[in-house]
């Protein structure tokens, strides 16, 4: 069978997937000849569908955690993603500690929190500094990301690692807060609110955010969103009150009090107050926790031997809900490990948010996901009207987008963009 | 979950033929066989109102394939398990009913071999790249070894 | 709709010029690291029995146990064994630091540790004592 023949039949089914029910449209070809990301198929200026396509650095952990001991398998767990490390071998063991019999202390409980929420800030501020290098704001991402060096200074106080904090264990944590860290955390999160509020009025006010945020990215309702499994930021910026910290509360969450923030409006300038909004609330908490924390272990030691039966446990990660999934038989190593990362949950709405969308608003919306994953580097295009098809790596399609919105500030010098129509 | 919810869940899975257990505390596991895994999912998301998905796992259980959706809403947790044998691996896709599920069935797709009739994406490779062979077996089943993998990939590396 | 501002950005360029840079003058001046960072393996030979157990729980394949030779006890031959340290494997997690009944083992401060040559990587002071 000729290539062209495979392809048309191979894509014969692709376009009837949508929550609509949109009619089909006609006869396409995606450019199957190099494996991509994404595919992006284009009525004139205007995206009409994208096909996802992962799994680029999938390095099979779940096989390998089959044949390691399950305390190794935290380690290995741990290094599925450097932003939300902690949070994973956090999810991993409250999936195992609920096979066994032991309670986790709860000064550990305490101190989980503390480093999942200096985490979730250190997270929201990286995201903010790469929303301004996508729209073409350098200096917000430099100024960012020197606020978040502060983050990083305290996290290697307590953990002794800026990325892989290596504290968790099975019941309990395996450091303890170092002595007179109290008023220097306290200090850190007044100063980290005060920077969260005046990028919150630059957000507000600045002319290049405004013009690359405001009513950009298709807008869905909450029925939409529920349907298609959103989690995180993406279910609570159009008004669902979904939030794992709250609905089934694990490690200190059930002491320490908070509310979490939702918007109404649909589009990507509010995604980015709602996660400044976030920051703000996370900082309060840790100032609370660290002046209640309680005396006592921080440690239960338990046997390497987990008795046999399932479990599962579900985490709020700064992008989402983590998902963990254990199954033992009674022996040294796991039978069966499954994770699920919030960003493949939150792909189909990312799908949906970018139909109707032109070609420059491409990276400001697929960056407001948050996405895991390094799925920026190629992007290929196929035009219905003019029947043309191309490749474009992630800085050509921002350059393409910073000379759509602010053709001053191009310099065609300096860009590797390329002309393809 | 609550009393009546739980009385509800059990009257509903006697007509259907299914078991209902409560092993722990806010954990209650189903088991269903195909010919009404989607009715009754379409059940659970529009009568009693459990709307989220959190994923959906393969097993391998020996002689069968065990498919298990993950439901939850507060502090329930919902399994709710399908066995599929290993020499007809075909099950009933529930993309009509919650489309969000559509990447996992596609993901157990890839990694354990099981076809989901009614997926319109189920052709399409999700993870498994473009020159996977089409006599090794998937990549999840306790046959299947991964020095065998890196061999007929050619992904071997020489260690000097 | 909030007034648009130009130039919101112009305070804060001026209080940021006249504060110190954030940029570390590493390496032309020594780094600041705090009490409890973990950099490379230390052993003391002394105090190491070769129980092993370091050896069980390396999530990275680290250390191997090397025999050498046997001992009485009794009128039993029991067999010694030291490890051998292959840190270019480590992840710096401090499992066996935790595990050692002995305290023999230590991360300390060092993270300079690249090299060209991966033999300088193999720490052999226990194995040859």
């Amino acid at each position: 069978m000729s290539d062209e023949a495979k392809l048309r039949e191979e894509s014969a089914g692709l376009m009837e997937y949508s929550v609509e029910n949109l009619v089909p449209f006609g006869p396409i070809h995606p450019a199957l000849k190099e494996p991509e990301y994404f595919k992006l198929i284009l009525e004139g200026e205007k995206i009409v569908q994208v096909i996802p396509r992962i799994g680029y650095v999938h390095r099979g952990l779940e096989k390998a955690a089959e044949s390691r001991p399950w305390v190794q398998n935290m380690y290995m767990f741990e290094r599925t993603c450097g932003i939300c490390s902690f949070v994973h071998s956090l999810c991993y063991g409250q999936a195992v500690e609920g096979l066994t019999i032991y309670e986790v202390p709860r000064r550990a409980k305490y101190i989980r929190l503390i480093i999942s929420e200096l985490e979730r800030i250190h997270s929201h501020l990286l995201w903010v500094g790469l929303m301004g290098h996508w729209a073409g704001f350098e200096t917000l991402f430099m100024w960012v990301w020197n606020d978040r060096e502060v983050i990083l200074d305290l996290v290697e106080a307590i953990s002794g690692n800026r990325v892989h904090k290596s504290m968790n264990a099975f019941c309990g944590v395996r450091r303890d807060m170092p002595e007179n860290m109290e008023d220097r955390i306290v200090e850190r999160m007044k100063f980290i609110t005060d920077r969260a509020h005046y990028y919150r009025d630059i957000i507000d006010s600045e002319e290049t955010m405004l013009a690359r945020t405001e009513n950009v990215g298709n807008k869905i309702n909450q029925e939409t969103a529920q349907k298609l499994c959103a989690v995180g930021p993406m279910a609570r910026y159009v008004g669902l009150r979904q939030d794992v910290r709250l609905n089934d509360p694990y490690a200190a969450y059930d002491e320490v009090p908070f509310d979490i923030v939702t918007r109404t409006e649909g589009d990507v300038r509010a995604l980015l107050r709602l996660r400044l909004d976030e920051l703000v609330v996370s900082a309060n908490m840790i100032s609370y926790a660290v002046k209640h924390l309680p005396e006592g272990p921080i440690r239960v030691k338990i046997a390497p031997i987990i008795p046999a039966g399932e479990h599962s446990s579900h985490c709020e990660a700064p992008r989402g809900e983590i998902f963990y999934y254990v199954k033992s038989t009674g022996g040294r190593t796991p039978d069966r490990v499954k994770s699920r990362q919030p960003t493949m949950a939150n792909i189909p709405t990312a799908l949906e948010l970018l139909k109707g969308q032109t070609l420059a608003d491409v990276p400001m919306v697929l960056t407001a996901i948050d996405p895991c994953f390094g799925c920026m580097d190629r992007m290929s295009f196929l035009d219905t009207e003019s029947q043309k098809q191309w490749t474009w790596s992630g800085e050509q399609l921002r350059q393409y987008g910073i000379k759509h919105y602010f053709p001053e500030r191009f310099d065609a010098n300096r860009s590797k963009f390329k002309e393809a129509h | 979950m609550s009393e009546s919810l739980l009385g509800q869940l059990q009257t509903y899975a006697a007509q259907s033929n299914s078991k209902v257990s409560m092993p722990r505390k806010g954990e209650t596991f189903i088991e269903v066989d195909q010919d009404h895994i989607k009715d009754f999912i379409s059940h659970l998301v529009n009568d009693f109102r459990i709307l989220h998905l959190a994923t959906i796992t393969g097993l391998d259980l020996g002689e069968n394939i065990g498919i298990i959706y993950h439901l939850s809403q507060d502090k329930d947790t919902i399994y709710v398990r399908s066995i599929v044998p290993k020499a007809k691996s075909t099950a009933v896709s529930i993309v009509e009913v919650i489309p969000g599920a559509i990447l996992y069935e596609m993901e157990i797709h890839d990694l354990f071999g099981v076809t989901f009739t009614g997926n319109p994406w189920i052709n399409q490779k999700l993870l498994l790249p473009d020159n996977w062979p089409a006599d090794l077996p998937p990549p999840l089943l306790k046959t299947s070894k991964p020095a065998e993998i890196r061999k007929r990939l050619q992904l071997e590396v020489e260690r000097k | 709709m909030p007034p648009r501002k130009v130039g919101a950005v112009i305070p804060e360029m001026f209080r940021l010029m006249l504060e110190k840079p954030t940029t570390e003058a590493y390496p032309y001046k020594p780094i600041q690291l705090p009490d409890r960072f973990r950099g490379k393996l230390d052993v003391d030979p002394e105090k190491c029995t070769g129980c092993q157990v370091c050896a069980v729980v390396c999530p990275a394949g680290v250390i191997t146990m090397i025999d050498k030779g046997t001992r009485k006890v009794g009128d039993r031959e029991l067999p010694v064994k030291r490890p051998l340290f292959d840190l270019s494997t480590c992840i710096f997690c401090g499992e066996c630091v935790d595990n050692c009944a002995f305290r023999a083992l230590e991360l300390t401060k060092q993270f300079e540790l690249a090299t060209p040559n991966k033999a300088d990587l193999i720490m052999r002071k226990t194995v040859e004592s």
